[in-house]
């Protein structure tokens, strides 16, 4: 910790802490450091927030008297200007996958502390030193139920493709991670063949869809949106905002199939003022029961295996980790080499008069 | 600027120089890292670039336009009506003007919309079998700019009327000119000053449109502030996204002078 950034408060609750610990002596290495007042969570906001109240920050506020102050959206250009002026306000902060990477190759992230944080139960590979893997969420096709009655939906992306047999408005995401990948798979690629993506082929099979698309959603809760308000009948969305409305009663439905699974992911920012109570934070967003909780109020499920054995059977049929099989995994790492390229190339395709 | 005048205005003088001269000049710097002309010659070189910020400057003028001649009637009206009249004109002014872009943005997705209320007015009437394409394009984009940006417009024209002496018209009106005659030799070169003002404002302010168009346009409609912001949030190039912003401020600049050599505001009285 910067002894220079302390404010007042903490530094005098840290001169008090080393006052006491003084007294103890050789035990000062070991010693929990002095609490906050509060730690900074920050994160997308809307629902998730109010998800996330109620898994980990009520019961993270209970049991240190730590308050728990959120702040958003996720901004990895916020991330960077905090930590390269050394003014850092958040102690954990959520993050894009692909920015992640680049975040820990930019030297902006602390390294998750093994000791407090136990990842255990969780996958191997996304159990990485600086980023905790939060919660898994997939990109897949919400439809109206009222028009698509009975299992009549668009089952892959090369039925989303044939306007023809599936007639409606549609609406996709205005940004090229997605669209891409459901182009080529689209256009007969397998989906364990899509990396590296062949922007040519892509671009030229979305030339297809084009004028079908109505609206090219820019904030995640427009897909579910546009449904509700019968704007378009096929949206492409995130699991999580289709179950919300689902759960409402809106007759929307989901496909699951050859959707584009991706992690949640929150890091701690180089400099964060309590890096010790960061790392607590994370072990309690990784306690099975509490993601259990998640899941259910978002149908985001967390990525400690043994959450799933707390969730509620009617709800497991909305949690993306029961259909992994028929998806697959957005690339971060290829996205972190070549995005720039890639939103370069698909804002001249927008541009493109259809 | 005289010593007696210059101290009270020294805090508002500080904040500009502190909150908006240092970090556009910071701004400026970061666009010519490495001592490079790269970025500029990237962001005026590449056809896409210069295709948007053709779209920008194209829907703000379109913009300023239709404020002008939906505002200018308004602001006169409300400047010549009763008082009582004018207060209910300016509710309906500045209520706008008093809630969120975001709020309103969202209203006029709820009116325009395939099943919105228009929509289903035009329907229920037969006026159309079809529902018009009202949202999610270019038509879209344009009325929820106008409805944002009309108050900017408003305001300024009434304040040139009102500021107009009566006397003059009552003259005009007593030598037997007609009403058109009036408008056009009187008012309209009256109040020019409130015209140009009103116009360069909204403008100004339309280039850096970003959520109404991303909102309203279904991402069809792209502004230079949505690439910048991909700049800034999305690839981390801020280099680039400075340049950008200079460009955009340049161009600004090229317009407003322009505009104010073509329009020459005359002294009122």
């Amino acid at each position: 910790m910067d002894t220079r950034k302390l404010n007042r408060r903490q530094a005098v609750s840290l001169l008090g802490g080393a006052a006491a610990l003084g007294a103890a002596g050789p035990a000062f290495g070991q010693a929990e450091p002095a609490k906050p007042a509060q730690i900074v969570v920050n994160h997308s906001g809307g629902s998730m927030g109010t998800a996330m109240r109620k898994a980990f920050f009520a019961g993270f506020e209970k049991k240190y008297g730590i308050r728990v102050v959120e702040t958003s959206p996720a901004d990895f250009g916020k991330l960077r200007a905090m930590v390269e002026s050394g003014n850092v306000e958040w102690d954990i902060t959520e993050i894009g996958g692909q920015d992640a990477i680049r975040a820990t190759k930019l030297g902006l992230v602390e390294k998750i502390d093994g000791k407090i944080v136990d990842r255990s139960k969780y996958p191997e590979k996304v159990r990485t030193d600086f980023v905790f893997a939060s919660s898994v969420y997939t990109t897949i096709i919400g439809y109206r139920t009222d028009v698509f009655k009975n299992g009549t939906q668009p089952k892959s992306w090369a039925d989303w493709w044939d306007v023809k047999k599936f007639p409606g408005a549609r609406s996709m995401r205005n940004h090229p991670t997605d669209n891409l990948e459901f182009a080529l798979i689209a256009d007969g690629v397998p989906m364990d063949k899509i990396y590296p993506i062949d922007f040519d082929r892509a671009f030229k099979k979305l030339d297809q869809i084009k004028p079908a698309v109505t609206v090219w959603w820019s904030t995640g809760q427009q897909p579910a949106q546009l449904l509700l308000d019968k704007e378009v009948v096929l949206a492409t969305g995130w699991n999580g905002r289709f179950y919300d409305i689902i759960k409402k009663g809106a007759p929307v439905a989901i496909e699951w199939n050859e959707g584009a699974l991706k992690q949640g992911s929150f890091v701690i920012p180089k400099g964060a003022k309590n890096p010790y109570w960061a790392n607590k934070m994370l072990a309690e967003m990784s306690v099975p029961q509490q993601q259990a909780v998640y899941a259910t109020e978002l149908g985001y499920p967390g990525l400690n295996l043994e959450s799933l054995k707390y969730v509620d059977d009617k709800v497991k049929p909305y949690l993306p980790t029961q259909y992994i099989d028929k998806q697959f995994w957005i690339d971060d790492a290829w996205y972190a080499e070549n995005g720039t390229k890639a939103i370069e190339l698909w804002n001249a395709w927008m541009l493109k008069k259809a | 600027m005289t010593a007696r005048g210059f101290w009270p205005a020294l805090p508002a003088l500080l904040l500009l120089f502190i909150f908006f001269l240092f970090p556009v000049v910071r701004m400026l710097g970061f666009s010519l890292e490495g001592g490079s002309l790269d970025w500029y010659a990237k962001a005026l070189g590449e056809g896409l670039y210069l295709r948007v910020f053709w779209n920008t400057f194209e829907i703000a003028l379109l913009v300023t336009f239709f404020c002008l001649i939906l505002g200018y009637p308004l602001g006169f009206l409300m400047a010549t009506t009763t008082p009582l009249w004018a207060t209910v004109g300016f509710i309906f002014v500045l209520l706008p003007l008093w809630t969120s872009v975001l709020v309103r943005t969202y209203a006029w997705m709820v009116l325009l919309g395939r099943n919105g209320v228009f929509n289903r007015l035009l329907i229920d009437s037969g006026v159309t079998e079809d529902p018009l394409p009202l949202l999610h394009n270019f038509t879209g984009v344009m009325i929820g700019m106008v409805h944002v940006l009309l108050p900017y417009m408003v305001l300024p024209v009434y304040g040139a009327v009102r500021r107009l002496d009566p006397a003059i018209v009552a003259a005009a009106e007593g030598l037997g000119a007609s009403t058109w005659r009036i408008f056009w030799r009187i008012y309209l070169p009256l109040t020019l000053n409130g015209i140009f003002a009103g116009a360069v404002i909204v403008f100004v302010l339309s280039l850096g449109f970003y959520i109404t168009p991303a909102l309203l346009g279904g991402g069809r409609v792209i502004m230079i502030a949505v690439l910048i912001e991909q700049q800034v949030r999305e690839t981390l190039n801020w280099p680039f996204a400075a340049a950008l912003s200079a460009v955009l401020l340049a161009a600004t600049f090229a317009v407003y002078s322009l505009a104010q050599r073509f329009t020459r505001p005359q002294e009122a009285t």
